[in-house]
């Protein structure tokens, strides 16, 4: 598979994975801002913050008003968070890897950026926003569920994972840091409604009802956090996501070189355990997972991407 | 008569592809207007919306490049397929391969000995000042003698029926890729018309010109590796490159795909590391190939590829250089060189040309230019000609002007009585001009498309049928009548 090709697909693949984590992020995000009672809410902020949008917010020196940050993070065409953004970009490189790809997932993908297109704009008002914010969910989600039936097991669907995977084990690691900073920073507020802005993280991440099966009714901050952090099973786990992008890799070419911070992470795992440390160490630990979803992409690029020369 | 669309139709002082001057459909023809005649203007409607739907979900589109804001436009197509007979088609047929011939033997010539100047037949400084003869390709010999591998060779018919080539387009012709999707379109919205009728299947071409390029690979392996050479997405034919590569199972690669290494191999970077390819179907002109033999600001190029070519590493087709027989004045001498390699007699004629250069051609074309099609000898796509009976008073001035400032640099033919053929325009079938794209491929084999692209003047009275200045297409049939 030509380097070129395989690096589409792998942004491709990451930047849908970005519009779905987006849109269900922002949708929690609403969901919770209206259960919050005043004084123990989430600042808008803090939704900028997860996305690392936050620098480029302010330069357009505008309030975070739930207005202004869900049109920042919706619609806005400039800004490299956006689902906006997303969506197009995704479909550029889809665009440039349609011969590798199966047919229809290319007509997906244009029909996804001619919704978005169409609808962003419209969806920052709440009345229309949760019906937006859904149907960017339903439709990546036939996306990956037609890649993960169609495509066949070669060069084209192991960046197509690996990609979606290293999306979601850095966009994971940053709702927990900023989310678990912002809980933290609010003065006076009620520590009993914290739980509840963990429940709604966990919905976020498709993980509550099983949550509860496996753990209990409640949600409690700590094994919450063990919970999407440690579980192998959960899809949207950080073991899980590790464990999977090393297994899809493992046979290419000098895949030793890429995934070595894979195995480095993985181990430090073995001792994760919310209830035992400070939130500061709890705070190194997803750090250091934020940093190995950055060391895969930049190995992956230096090992495959870019043209090395005999 | 069922319905109003198709009354009253008649091509005046033309020659009509389907409907005789006396209003009789030709032979091969008939099924094709009795059907349509039986329709209704909501079926007519219909089928039409059927094959822009079709064509839509196909993401059958073309790039026009002055148009910033809407760079994808869907092909603009008309359901009524235009059907020449197969007893006809077999000489155009034959006249395509000794004419594509002819030229290939030309081109090897003007880059080696150089036989057909030193026997005057074709004046040396012609060939030589155009700006597509390239010194770097001098003492070459590619496999077979064949340089213009894909050739796209337009044809006219004339007021009396008669084909006759306009130009040849040897250095990355395209449209083949339409000609393959109009027919896919065909048969979604015309199924019933297949059963009645025996037409040339179009649908070969990707294997056929897979075949052709792998018989040009410098190294004798079971699978050589064939890529196609694209400058990009923003390529007016990039649908038509990515739709080569899907059909033949090659890799669509960009220059900065490809690089040239030890011992002048050309590869490609893969995920598992360089590969080495042995044939490239280059889609980019001459001038951008190769940063260290032509123009050195190309950045859609690989640096070397001429390297290799001339080390026999690499095929590359079409070959470098081969442009120099595509040039509206070398055009004038090809019935000469037919004549000349293959001492045979030109099967299919030239339109009339008058060469600029000639001096009594230039005096004959300033006197009658009201009368005349002026050619800048080398751009393409339409772009840069008058049309004297269209153009006004000034434009004619102006022409005549450029004219005398570079003689070389334009021809002029007489306004040809392009022929016509039925299409369905504003809820009514009227006539049309059209022309004709086969596609010759030359390896260690000749082939010929059945049939070809159609393209259509879309506006009423118009002789411009490049889809950039609002043509449309038409579905080919080369249809066995039985005689």
């Amino acid at each position: 598979m030509l380097s070129r090709v395989a690096e589409r697909v792998f942004w491709m693949a990451r930047y849908l994975e970005r519009a779905e984590s987006t849109a269900r992020i922002a949708n929690t995000f609403s969901q919770i801002r209206m259960d919050l009672p005043r004084g123990s809410e989430l600042p808008w902020q803090t939704l900028l913050e997860i996305f690392g949008a936050d620098a480029n917010f302010y330069d357009l020196k505008r309030s975070a008003s739930e207005h202004s940050v869900l049109h920042f993070m919706l619609a806005r065409v400039g800004n490299p968070n956006s689902i906006r953004f997303s969506v197009t970009a995704a479909r550029e490189n889809a665009r440039t890897a349609r011969e590798v790809l199966p047919e229809e997932v290319w007509e997906l993908v244009n029909e996804l950026h001619l919704f978005t297109k169409e609808f962003a704009e419209k969806s920052v008002a709440r009345r229309n926003r949760f019906d937006f914010l859904m149907q960017i969910v339903t439709r990546c989600q036939a996306l990956s569920g037609l890649m993960m039936t169609t495509q066949t097991r070669d060069h084209a669907y192991r960046f197509i994972t690996f990609g979606h995977l290293v999306e979601r084990l850095d966009l994971n690691a940053r709702v927990i840091l900023a989310v678990s900073a912002a809980i933290d920073s609010r003065e006076g507020a009620n520590p009993a409604f914290d739980g509840l802005i963990w429940a709604g993280f966990l919905e976020a991440l498709s993980a509550l009802g099983t949550y509860k099966r496996s753990v209990g009714p409640m949600v409690e901050p700590d094994s919450a956090l063990n919970f999407v952090i440690r579980n192998p099973d959960l899809p949207r786990s950080i073991v899980y996501c590790l464990n999977t992008i090393r297994m899809s890799l493992k046979s290419m070419k000098s895949s030793e070189k890429v995934i070595t911070p894979i195995d480095q992470s993985l181990k430090s795992m073995y001792t994760f355990d919310a209830e035992e440390m400070s939130v500061e160490t709890m705070h190194k630990f997803v750090s250091g997972v934020q940093s190995c979803a950055e060391r895969l992409t930049n190995n992956a690029t230096n090992n495959w991407f870019l043209p090395t020369s005999l | 008569m069922r319905n109003s669309f198709w009354t009253n139709y008649s091509s005046a002082n033309f020659f009509d592809e389907a409907i005789t001057a006396r209003g009789n459909p030709r032979v091969a023809s008939r099924e094709l207007v009795k059907f349509f005649k039986g329709l209704s203007i909501q079926e007519m409607r219909d089928r039409r919306m059927a094959a822009e739907l079709a064509i839509r979900e196909m993401g059958v589109s073309f790039t026009v490049y002055s148009d910033n804001k809407n760079l994808d436009r869907e092909w603009p197509f008309d359901i009524i397929p235009r059907a020449i007979s197969s007893a006809q088609w077999d000489s155009v047929q034959r006249g395509l391969k000794q004419r594509t011939q002819a030229l290939n033997q030309f081109i090897d010539d003007v880059y080696n000995q150089q036989k057909i100047f030193l026997d005057g037949v074709v004046p040396r400084e012609i060939v030589l000042n155009s700006k597509n003869f390239k010194e770097a390709c001098k003492g070459i010999s590619p496999a077979f003698g064949a340089w213009a591998h894909v050739c796209g060779t337009d044809l006219v018919r004339n007021h009396a029926g008669e084909f006759l080539v306009l130009e040849d387009n040897l250095r990355v012709p395209s449209g083949v890729a339409y000609m393959l999707e109009n027919r896919e379109v065909t048969k979604r919205v015309l199924p019933e018309l297949f059963q009645n009728y025996s037409i040339s299947p179009v649908d070969d071409y990707p294997s056929q010109l897979h075949k052709m390029l792998v018989s040009l690979s410098p190294r004798r392996i079971q699978k050589p590796v064939v890529v196609v050479l694209t400058p990009g997405i923003f390529n007016s034919a990039y649908f038509e490159h990515a739709f080569l590569a899907r059909s033949m199972g090659a890799e669509l690669v960009e220059g900065a795909d490809l690089f040239v290494g030890d011992e002048n191999v050309v590869y490609m970077h893969t995920v598992d590391g360089p590969e080495r390819v042995d044939v490239i179907y280059r889609r980019i002109d001459d001038d951008f190939l190769d940063p260290e033999v032509f123009r050195t600001d190309s950045v859609i190029g690989v640096r070397g590829l001429m390297r290799s070519w001339r080390s026999k590493k690499v095929a590359i087709a079409n070959a470098p250089g081969s442009g120099v027989a595509d040039d509206k004045v070398v055009y004038a001498y090809v019935p000469k060189m037919i004549q000349y390699y293959l001492g045979e007699k030109p099967i299919v004629a030239n339109v009339e040309t008058y060469l600029c250069s000639e001096k009594d051609a230039l005096q004959y074309v300033t006197d009658n230019i009201h009368e005349l099609v002026v050619k800048p000898a080398n751009e393409s796509g339409g772009y840069g000609l008058m049309i004297g009976p269209k153009a006004t008073e000034e434009e004619h001035e102006k022409f005549k002007r450029k004219i005398a400032k570079n003689p070389r640099n334009y021809v002029a033919q007489p306004t040809l009585k392009l022929s016509t053929a039925p299409t369905y325009i504003d809820d009514k079938v009227d006539a049309r001009h059209l022309d004709l794209r086969p596609f010759i491929l030359t390896g260690s084999e000749n082939w010929v498309t059945p049939g070809g692209l159609t393209r259509v003047a879309l506006r009423k009275g118009s002789l411009v049928v490049n889809s950039s200045q609002g043509g449309g297409s038409k579905d080919t049939w080369i249809v066995d009548t039985g005689d």
